[in-house]
């Protein structure tokens, strides 16, 4: 009896959430995870931002430093709640609710960007292959900037703090600019060769919106951070 | 609903026996699920269930896996004729309580730098794991600090997203009971910590320091034992990284 249970809980597990699509961006390693964290950090000495592609199918994040995978969002995400914990408690501050506080308040904001790209992406009517999951992970890279500011705010004081931070946002800025445009343009660069003058417009509204939404990233890395450095 | 009509049509006495009667007979079916659905559960491993009692352990049927049989079949003819109380197996056998491989896991997780043997894990031992995090909550009640719902729920939580990430990660799947085996005894240190912190404070620099050992020392033993359980390789510092992170919110639990 408890197995069929456990048969119906798999069944709707793999309606709700596509399991499958999940292995595929959990399938990384160590190297690529430490690279990732150097590009995100580091972004402007990369050169080739193309993601390889694999009979149609992009290729896992194991080979390709520039696929977008889940396991540094995640994991930056409950770092931050513990960085944000350990910022609170050294300013006694800390009570174990506070730790359930901000992890909802963090994922409420990640819910809402998430949602406003999703509408903003809906209303501009781009089509691209960016999943859900690919916006989500790309909304949780910069909590690594995050986390590296809130660190270096714990260790140096409120101007380590401003100068990392500063610097994480410049450089989630240009990471999302850079990494963006390959996803959008592989659309547009299979209708360019029908006509490019028509689409000019959409391409730009394109670029605009990339830009709106790598230059809200900076105001939220200073609004989830701000007020556990004091 | 139909019971209510009756009540007003009979007498006071007839209609409270018969709601009693009803109601004893509901709060019986309720004992027979219940006691139906029990026994099954109680042999499906339950992830991160630190603090059940040892009751619902003992209604699991004996599998025999753990202990080679202590009495052969020799005993066993010999004592046929008194059947019953004397045939069962030993008290602990039957728990599947094995004191000898409590404390060979122990010391593996003692020392993280001996490689592991990977079949210690197949056994999905859920009482260690309860001693220690009892042992935990009790040395954080010596410190004043009354948090065992805390632990409950961290580690409840915890084990559910391990659970979820090494599946993701993995290619071979794990069980709640062995994920939840394996951080339980692996929080051995964090109880040396929060042990410590009864007699100084952990609030300057030592006790960082101490703290971020511990939990360095809980997270190389935990993933050693899970890299060696699953093959993954070269993911060690993967599988590391969530468990640091996990026994992070304990630390911080215990230093703060």
């Amino acid at each position: 009896m408890a197995s069929q249970g456990r048969d119906i809980v798999d069944r709707n597990i793999d309606r709700l959430v596509p399991v499958g699509r999940l292995k595929y961006y959990f399938a990384v390693d160590t190297v690529y995870v430490g690279r990732k964290l150097g590009l995100l950090v580091f972004p402007f000495m990369h050169q080739d931002w193309q993601v390889r592609y694999q009979q149609d199918a992009p290729v896992a994040p194991r080979f390709d430093v520039n696929a977008p995978d889940l396991y540094i969002p995640v994991m930056a995400f409950i770092t931050y709640v513990l960085v944000a914990g350990l910022a609170l408690g050294t300013q006694n501050r800390f009570s174990p609710d506070s730790l359930g506080l901000q992890a909802s308040s963090a994922l409420a904001w990640l819910i809402v960007e998430v949602l406003a790209i999703l509408l903003s992406l809906y209303l501009v009517t781009v089509n691209t292959d960016l999943t859900t999951i690919d916006l989500i992970a790309f909304s949780g890279y910069k909590y690594v900037g995050m986390i590296v500011g809130l660190v270096s705010g714990l260790l140096f004081g409120k101007t380590g703090y401003y100068v990392v931070l500063g610097w994480c946002c410049i450089s989630i800025f240009v990471f999302m600019v850079r990494d963006r445009q390959t996803l959008r343009l592989k659309i547009l660069s299979e209708a360019a060769a029908e006509g490019v003058l028509v689409r000019g417009a959409k391409n730009q509204l394109r670029m605009y919106l990339t830009m709106a939404i790598a230059a809200v990233q900076p105001l939220f890395m200073y609004w989830l951070t701000y007020h556990l450095i004091r | 609903m139909s019971n209510f009509e009756q009540f007003h049509s009979d007498f006071y006495q007839s209609s409270y026996t018969i709601d009693n009667q009803e109601g004893y007979n509901s709060y019986g079916c309720n004992e027979n699920l219940c006691g139906s659905r029990k026994n099954p559960t109680g042999e499906r491993p339950r992830a991160g269930a630190f603090v059940t009692s040892e009751i619902l352990l003992s209604s699991q049927s004996y599998t025999g896996q753990i202990l080679q049989p202590t009495y052969s079949p020799d005993t066993l003819s010999h004592l046929s004729y008194t059947n019953g109380f004397d045939e069962e197996p030993p008290l602990l056998e039957e728990l599947g309580i094995n004191f000898d491989h409590i404390w060979q896991k122990t010391l593996t997780v003692l020392n993280p730098m001996k490689p592991a043997d990977g079949s210690i894990m197949n056994e999905t031992d859920l009482t260690g794991p309860m001693v220690f995090c009892l042992a935990l909550g009790a040395t954080l009640l010596l410190a004043g600090k009354v948090h065992f719902g805390y632990v409950y729920g961290m580690s409840a939580i915890g084990c559910l997203a391990m659970h979820a990430l090494l599946n993701l990660m993995s290619v071979t799947g794990v069980s709640h009971g062995c994920v939840a085996s394996v951080l339980g005894y692996c929080l051995l240190p964090m109880v040396i910590l929060s042990g410590s912190a009864v007699v100084i404070s952990l609030q300057g620099i030592l006790g960082t320091l101490l703290a971020l050992f511990v939990v360095g020392w809980c997270s190389l033993s935990a993933s050693k034992i899970f890299t060696s359980a699953l093959a993954m390789e070269g993911q060690q510092l993967l599988i590391a990284y969530p468990c640091a992170l996990l026994y992070g919110l304990f630390a911080l639990l215990t230093v703060f």
